[in-house]
Formats: C-alpha cells, sequence, structure tokens
C-alpha cells in the first residue's frame, strides 16, 4: 500500500464523462467533472433527484446501469484510474479500500441471512490478523459503532432489527476493513430524523477514526453543509458550484445553490416564504440540444447572454467555483413574502376526538395467548375549520394510526370522534358515507396510491363512481380539466397514465383526487417526504393556495419538523401512541415543553451553518429478548 | 436451537389441525359414495344370490341403520386399520394399497428429483444468459418443454430408448426371473438392505423412463419460476450491496441470490408434488408400473368402493404430509416466517 501524504487526493476526476448510448444516439448523463478529493476529508454532493449525484457513486464502482459508460476522462483512486483497470483489480478494491453505505438499511442487508452469517462473510473476504476470531473481531466493529448487545445481533435477522440498527451494522462492515474511501448514497433518507443525526455523527466518527474520505450524498443542503468539508452542488450531470462547506452555504454563489437553500423551510428564526423553482430540470435529451446555461431556464436570474454559451466553472474566492456569469446578483434572490397569516376562525369545529384509542390484538389462535398494544393512546383533538394540523413524532409513534382512524379505516377500540357534530365512532355504513363526504386521504407514496392501469383523468374523477354525481364521461372529464387546472398539470395530462409523470405531479394527482368531491377535511400523510426540496416547496404552496380558494382544513402527518412549522397552524408530537405535547405551531417549536419535542427539534440540522448541532445521540428503546 | 422449537411447534399444530380436515374427508367419501347408484350388499354376493339374502347381508354390514350409525362404524374400522374388502381382488383394502403405495411414493419421489435437478439447473441457466442471444433460444425451449405433457413424454421414451434403442426396460418394476425381497415395500431400499445388488439395479433401470418422463414434464415451470424470482432478487439492494463488498458473481448468486429466489420455487414443488402423487396415473399405465395410479384405474372400472375409499383417504394424508413437509422446509429457509 502506498503512503499517502496529506496532498496526494484519493480520488480525483478528470474531465469525467458519463454518457447513456442509445442504438441510434447517446446522451450525457455526467459532464466535464473535474475534481479531488483528500484523505480524511468529507466531500458533500448536493442537487435534485436526476442531477447525476448518485451515477458518480456507481462511476466508482463501475457499476453503471445498462446502456451507461465512461466516454471521456479518469477517475483515479490513489493514482490508478478506476475506469481503466482490470475489473478483478477494481473488485479488489471494493469492499477493502473503497466502502460503501446504501441508502436502505433494511433491504441493504440479505434477508435470510443473519447478521452475523452476513459480517462474517465480509471478514473473511477483508481478512483477518493471524490467529484473530470473526466473532471477535465482529463484536469489536459493533462496539465501535455503539452497537449494544453485540453477541446476541448476531444470531439476528435483518427483519428483527430496527432500520437506525440495520444502518449501523452496515457502517460497521463499511469501516471494518479501515476503507480509505466510503460513499455514502444518502444513508439517511429512509431513517427518522433522530436517527438520521445519530448516523450522520456516526459516520462522521468514524470517518476521523480511520482518516476515511467520504463523499456523502444527500439532497439536503443543510444537513451536508454541516457534516461536509467541500461541497459540490450538481444540476443536470455538471458541477453548478463547488467550495468549503460553510463558506458555501452562508454565501451561495450559483443562483441554483441559493433557491434550493430558499426552498427548504426554516427551522429557527421567523418563518419566511419558500423560493417556487419552477419546472423541472431538463431532462437528458434537451440537455444535449442546449446550448447555454442548464440552470437559464428555471433561473430568477437569468439575461439573455446566459442562454448563448454554457458558463465556465470560473474561481469565485479560495477553493470556491460557480459556473455562473451572474454570481454578483445571487444574493439578490430573495424568498416570496410569506401569505399573510390566517387568523383560524377557530369558532366551528369540524372534527373532534375524546381519548381516542386504538389497540391492536394478535390474532387468535388456539396455541398462543392473545395480547394487545394499544397504537394509540388516548388522544384528544379538535380540527376547526380551514385550520392545518401537523402531527410529528417518528414511526411507530402512532400517528398514520390515527389518520386511518380519522378517514375511518380504523374503528377506534375506546373514545369518540365527532366530525361536524354527528358521532362516528361506531363507524357504521351511514357514518362511511357521511364521513366520505367530508373527509378525504392522500397517501404517501404517489407511485403506489395510483391505479398504473388508468389514466389521470379517470383517476382524480374516481369519488364519482361512489357518490354517483357527474356520471357521464363528458361531465367526468370536464371536472378533470378543471381538477387539473387547480393543481397546475396541463389539461392533456388527463388522458396520460400514472407512469408518464414525474413523481412531483404523480403526487399532485393524488392531492387532486382527493380534492375531488370538495371534502371538508384533508388527511395527508407524509405527502412531501421522499420527494426533491424544489419539489416539496412547489407543493406546499399548491396546498396552502388551495386551501385559500377551498377553505378546506387539513392534518399533515409529517416526520419533517421545519415543513410542519411552515405550512400547520398548530402542531401535536406523538410518542408511542400518546400526544406529548401540543399547540400553536411556532409557539411549541419556539418554546417546546417536552423532553422528547426538544430531542426532536435538536435532531434538525441548524439553518446557522456556524451553530453547534447537537442531537441526542443515545439509542433508545432497542431490547434483546 | 430455537429453529427446531420453532418448527416442532408448526408440526404439532399442523398435525392437530389435520384431524379435523381428515374426518370432513372420511365423512366426505362416506355419503358419496352411500349415495351412488351401487349396493354394496349385492356387489359382495354372488350374482345368482336371492333376495332374502341380500337382505341378510345388508343387516350383517349394518346398512339398514342410520347413516351417521353407519358412519361411525366404518369410521371405528377405519382406526383399526380396516378399510374393508376389496369386491374385485377378494383381497384386504389395506394390504392392497399397502402393497401399490410404496411403488408411487418410489415412483414420486424420485420422479421430483429428476424435476428438481433439471429445474434448478435450468432455472440458473436461464438466468446467467439472460439477455444474450441464447436467452431467446432458452426461452423457445422451456416453453416447448412446458407445453409437452407427462404421458407424451412416457410415449417418446418409451419409443425412443426403449423399443428403438432397447436400452431401458419398460415394463413393471422388475424383469423376470429377479427374487423380489419385501421389507418395507419400497423395492430400491428393500433390495439394498438385503443386500440383492442386481436387484436393485434391475429396479433402478426400469425407473429410469416413468421417472424421467414425470420429472421433465415437471421441471419446466420450476425453471421459469426460479429465473423470475432471480431476476427480480436481483433489484434488490442487498445484491448490489453484495457486489459493492466485491463479492464475486458465483458467490452473489449462489448465496445471496439463489438463497432468496429458491423460496417462490419451493412452494411451486410443494404444489408439484401433490398433484404428482395422482398424476402418476397415466405414466403407470403406459409402464404398466404396479402403482396406486393402475389400482385407482381397476377400482373405478369395477366400482369396487372399498378400494375407492381407501385410495381418497391415502391420497388425502398424502398431500397433508406433503404440505406440512414444505411449510416446514419453508421455515428452515426463511427467517421471516420464523418467530419474531
Amino acid at each position: 500500500m502506498a503512503i499517502l501524504s496529506a496532498r496526494n487526493p484519493i480520488l480525483s476526476a478528470k474531465n469525467l464523462c458519463v454518457e447513456s448510448l442509445g442504438a441510434k444516439e447517446s446522451f450525457p448523463v455526467l459532464t466535464d467533472l473535474n475534481f479531488s478529493l483528500e484523505p480524511g476529508k468529507i466531500l458533500g454532493l448536493v442537487g435534485e433527484s436526476g442531477a447525476g449525484k448518485s451515477m458518480i457513486g456507481r462511476t466508482i464502482s463501475q457499476y453503471l446501469p445498462k446502456g451507461f459508460a465512461v466516454t471521456k476522462g479518469t477517475l483515479a483512486f490513489d493514482g490508478e484510474d478506476l475506469v481503466s483497470m482490470l475489473p478483478e483489480r477494481r473488485r479488489n478494491l471494493l469492499g477493502r479500500d473503497i466502502a460503501f453505505i446504501p441508502q436502505e438499511p433494511l433491504s441493504g442487508l440479505n434477508p435470510v441471512l443473519t447478521v452475523g452469517q452476513q459480517i462474517k462473510e465480509h471478514l473473511l473476504r477483508i481478512g483477518l490478523a493471524a490467529g484473530e476470531n470473526w466473532r471477535e473481531r465482529a463484536l469489536k466493529e459493533f462496539e465501535a459503532v455503539h452497537l449494544p448487545h453485540g453477541a446476541a445481533l448476531l444470531e439476528k435477522y435483518p427483519h428483527q432489527l430496527s432500520g437506525g440498527m440495520c444502518q449501523r451494522i452496515l457502517i460497521a462492515m463499511a469501516f471494518s476493513s479501515r476503507p480509505r474511501l466510503l460513499i455514502a448514497d444518502e444513508p439517511t433518507t429512509a431513517l427518522d430524523v433522530t436517527i438520521q443525526a445519530r448516523i450522520v455523527k456516526l459516520i462522521a466518527e468514524m470517518q476521523k477514526r480511520d482518516g476515511t474520505a467520504v463523499i456523502f450524498i444527500t439532497h439536503d443542503l443543510r444537513l451536508a453543509s454541516q457534516i461536509s468539508d467541500e461541497i459540490m452542488v450538481l444540476y443536470a450531470g455538471r458541477p453548478a458550484e463547488r467550495g468549503p462547506a460553510k463558506q458555501l452555504f452562508s454565501a451561495p454563489a450559483h443562483p441554483y445553490t441559493r433557491c434550493l437553500q430558499l426552498a427548504n423551510p426554516n427551522i429557527t428564526g421567523p418563518r419566511r416564504g419558500l423560493f417556487i423553482l419552477p419546472e423541472r430540470m431538463p431532462g437528458l435529451r434537451v440537455l444535449k440540444e442546449l446550448k447555454g446555461c442548464r440552470f437559464a431556464s428555471r433561473c430568477p436570474n437569468a439575461i439573455e447572454a446566459c442562454t448563448q454559451t454554457e458558463p465556465p466553472l470560473a474561481d469565485i474566492g479560495p477553493n470556491h467555483i460557480a459556473a455562473c456569469i451572474r454570481t454578483e446578483k445571487t444574493p439578490d434572490i430573495v424568498p416570496p413574502p410569506l401569505a399573510p397569516g390566517r387568523e383560524i376562525a377557530s369558532s366551528k369545529i369540524h372534527l373532534n376526538g375524546e381519548k381516542l384509542t386504538k389497540a391492536y390484538t394478535t390474532a387468535w389462535s388456539p396455541f398462543a395467548k392473545r395480547s394487545s398494544f394499544k397504537a394509540v393512546n388516548s388522544v384528544d383533538f379538535t380540527l376547526g375549520e380551514g385550520e392545518f394540523v401537523g402531527i410529528v413524532g417518528e414511526s411507530g409513534s402512532g400517528k398514520s394510526s390515527l389518520a386511518r382512524l380519522v378517514v375511518g379505516l380504523d374503528t377506534p377500540t375506546d373514545g369518540r370522534i365527532t366530525l361536524a357534530g354527528r358521532d362516528i365512532t361506531a363507524n357504521g355504513h351511514a357514518d362511511r358515507a357521511y364521513r366520505r363526504e367530508y373527509i378525504q386521504m392522500v397517501f404517501q407514496d404517489p407511485q403506489s396510491a395510483l391505479n398504473p392501469r388508468r389514466r389521470i383523468g379517470s383517476i382524480v374523477t374516481q369519488a364519482n363512481e361512489a357518490s354517483g354525481l357527474h356520471n357521464s364521461t363528458r361531465e367526468r372529464m370536464d371536472r378533470a380539466a378543471e381538477l387539473l387546472k387547480e393543481i397546475g398539470l396541463p389539461p392533456d395530462a388527463s388522458m396520460r397514465f400514472p407512469s408518464q409523470l414525474s413523481g412531483g405531479q404523480k403526487q399532485r394527482v393524488n392531492i387532486a383526487r382527493a380534492l375531488c368531491t370538495l371534502p371538508r377535511i384533508l388527511v395527508a400523510d407524509e405527502i412531501v417526504s421522499g420527494l426533491d426540496v424544489s419539489v416539496q416547496a412547489q407543493l406546499l404552496d399548491l396546498l396552502l393556495k388551495l386551501r385559500d380558494e377551498h377553505g378546506f382544513s387539513m392534518l399533515f402527518i409529517s416526520h419533517d419538523l421545519s415543513v410542519v412549522r411552515y405550512l400547520c397552524d398548530r402542531v401535536m408530537v406523538m410518542y408511542r401512541g400518546e400526544v406529548v405535547e401540543s399547540g400553536r405551531t411556532e409557539t411549541v417549536f419556539a418554546n417546546p415543553q417536552h423532553a422528547y419535542t426538544r430531542s426532536l427539534l435538536a435532531a434538525v440540522p441548524p439553518d446557522d451553518v456556524n451553530a453547534e448541532w447537537s442531537p441526542v445521540l443515545a439509542e433508545a428503546g432497542y431490547q434483546v429478548e | 436451537m430455537r429453529m427446531f422449537a420453532t418448527i416442532a411447534k408448526l408440526l404439532v399444530k399442523r398435525v392437530l389441525t389435520a384431524i379435523p380436515i381428515l374426518l370432513l374427508v372420511s365423512a366426505l367419501l362416506f355419503c358419496i359414495l352411500r349415495i351412488l347408484p351401487v349396493d354394496p350388499a349385492a356387489m359382495s354376493l354372488p350374482p345368482n344370490a336371492t333376495v332374502q339374502e341380500v337382505e341378510a347381508m345388508r343387516t350383517e354390514m349394518g346398512l339398514n341403520l342410520p347413516l351417521y350409525q353407519q358412519y361411525g362404524i366404518w369410521l371405528n374400522k377405519l382406526f383399526h386399520g380396516d378399510i374393508g374388502r376389496s369386491i374385485h381382488f377378494r383381497q384386504d383394502v389395506t394390504s392392497l394399497i399397502g402393497s401399490t403405495l410404496p411403488a408411487t411414493i418410489e415412483l414420486a419421489l424420485i420422479a421430483m428429483v429428476v424435476a428438481t435437478v433439471f429445474g434448478l439447473a435450468g432455472g440458473l441457466f436461464l438466468f446467467y444468459v439472460r439477455g444474450t442471444r441464447a436467452e431467446a433460444v432458452m426461452d423457445f425451449l422451456s416453453i416447448l418443454l412446458l407445453s409437452l405433457p407427462e404421458f407424451l413424454w412416457s410415449l417418446f421414451l418409451l419409443l425412443i430408448f426403449g423399443v428403438f434403442f432397447e436400452v431401458l426396460p419398460f415394463t413393471g418394476r422388475l424383469s423376470p426371473g429377479f427374487e423380489r425381497p419385501v421389507v418395507t415395500g419400497f423395492l430400491l431400499l428393500d433390495s439394498l438392505i438385503t443386500g440383492k445388488i442386481s436387484t436393485f439395479l434391475n429396479a433402478l433401470q426400469h425407473m429410469i423412463l416413468p421417472c424421467l418422463a414425470l420429472g421433465i414434464a415437471l421441471s419446466p415451470s420450476l425453471m421459469r419460476v426460479l429465473r423470475s424470482s432471480l431476476l427480480d432478487v436481483y433489484q434488490d439492494d442487498y445484491i448490489q450491496q453484495a457486489r459493492l463488498r466485491g463479492l464475486s458473481e458465483k458467490r452473489i448468486l449462489i448465496r445471496h441470490g439463489l438463497k432468496n429466489a429458491i423460496l417462490p420455487t419451493l412452494s411451486l414443488m410443494g404444489v408439484q408434488f401433490g398433484f404428482l402423487f395422482g398424476g402418476t396415473l397415466l405414466v403407470e399405465i403406459i409402464y404398466s408400473y404396479p402403482g396406486m395410479g393402475n389400482l385407482m384405474v381397476d377400482a373405478i372400472r369395477n366400482a369396487d368402493l372399498p378400494i375407492i375409499q381407501g385410495a381418497g383417504l391415502t391420497y388425502c394424508i398424502a398431500v397433508l404430509v406433503i404440505s406440512i413437509v414444505v411449510d416446514s422446509l419453508y421455515m428452515i429457509l426463511n427467517p421471516k416466517l420464523r418467530a419474531r
């Protein structure tokens, strides 16, 4: 192994181009990528989905999607070009010198092998010291990532563990070979906010221990600025800006960076409006024909010159470069003013829950005693006319179970729900029909919530099938056109299938479907998680706009506290089935009373890059039988 | 170990739930055969019996008792291993089934092994050549195989290896002149136990053609299920993650891919084995193989009710046993089904 001086980059890309090669023509996926990463440094890769962030990780491993290939340039690991290297040599580096941490920890481990079998396989491959026992070594590695009860853990299967624990195991495996380069691709996106903080801190701790260079891929600029030394913002396969993390975050030079930052709602300080990035990133086909700046079509500062030639990456400070000809104008981009605060006339209460409880009991069996647990435990809440109430908490806190009780997918085991003065607790046939007119639900994942075999026009007017309104095709198509206009989709979208829309567009359709029969209450379960911040901002403002027009109220379930702070008038914090704190959003977040609320808030990366981020790091709630 | 405790628990549970199923099936068999317009009393007597003789027989057989009492008597006899006497063969049904059942089990088991070997190998090969031109060819071949039923295979193989090349025997279980040892009833096993190697080899030769015919007919669906579940599994993150840890493709396929993809294949095998048990019929007839299939055909042709009842019950027990075995295997291979 070569001895490294601090100057020698561990990874360096020179004019790296990746293209998608079609039968007739090829499209650029990554264009002229230049960067170098020194040992012990963390490079944050930020951008919307489709910007090419993950493609960089895949180029390093050379496991590119079918039809993709490096067409120009080099990508050197410790001086050796990974692209032209023999596959056997590259495979030898993988897992030993170059390690990866995946996005989905639960699916990153093989479900039919125990944790022990999997870490043993890895440890034997990377090689143990003479006389070293794999089991002892595994326990040592588990200890390093603060996993308690290591010996019991070895016997467990992945499905018996939480996402946070699986991610710790994968981190332990990744660092067990003391790799020189680690690629973490959105390692915390699938995890709760408190777990996210712990995992990010853990990666930083391990990285420091081994002096590992890290590429940290994320769509969250705020998170990247907390953990990285340097940040590279990618836009449509090309770097828009690269610079020291703190400098880039506090004074972004490229309009795109600034827009991304302003599209994300803040968690501290006065609430501000969100910058809405219009449209979408140009697709591969458009990019190929494009002459000027890739971002020009969405840029608030674009002028004629921007569409003529592609701006070069120019120095704008020490180690700070940006591909924009008008960087001096970037600070002028300001968020739009916050929509005037609506005074909620809570005189009229739509929905009222008293001591609402849902206990789940195990299925009857002659061979086992039945046991039960309370997913929702004695929850009181109200929802007034036009009011947006946020429900926050970690997974398993009972947020979604409460939503299911409200929309009538489940019947409470105890307590009372009244809807506009009528007791609907029993959830009988008439109650359900009554409830359907008032309440509609927007589901989390538009991918699986929209029937792939139906056209958009028929999906959004689906509610009419049950209510018996607008039953002629003509009337349904008219209603569909109205709805699509309201959610900002072109009228011809009604003839398309869900697969022909982007993720953000699908979620709009999902909202339109709920709005079809003009319900008075929407229940939205995590409807913006998993979406890009730009799309998230578009949807949040769409919801506010629709409320102004229709005056509906909403129960908004989210694990993202800053989104709830932006959108909701009131918030309820749930923990293990109970509401531990509730009140006006700004009051609760500015002055949290319950320890759990405080730990949730502390887990969010701060808006101010110089502020200290000190999440609670103890992993709670894990028991070994 | 915990796994065995869980499986033992499953076994107990399944055996207990099997009891009501068996009772129900026996009641069903009993009723249906009583409804049939066949008089068991008349059938057990010579054709020239008088009406009085028939009446006496009816009383003796308990046929003038209420139906539930008759069922009780029948059930009681059943518990003592007495399913009745075959009218046609003039022999106890128990001994008839006892002599033919092992032959069919032997046939079905070996055919299943053949199907598994062909199915797994073919599935792996289909997966291995994915995306190449060979895949299209293999795909075509596997569909061709899928559309050929087992009796056609039986005839092909019989004609080619038995009649045309004359390399393999194709009637019965043994050539004439070989002594038949009887210990367990399973011929291959018995000949090994008693050390009669020549008998063993001869019996094995007789097994080749029927087992191949059944095995080949069953294997294409296994191939295709294994291939498609491998394709599914390869979309999963842990496969990509295994690659990124630098594991070899071979190791990934066997240890990570196959171990997960085998699960849907296994459930199909369970279903197939159940069908196979009742589906050896045509093959047994073509190869004059003295198994349950041939016995059933004779029984139905002669309206031999006791045999039909006995065979029906045997079939039901066999299916229950197979499903318990498959479920236990499933538990061993899929940790998600074991205690959480």
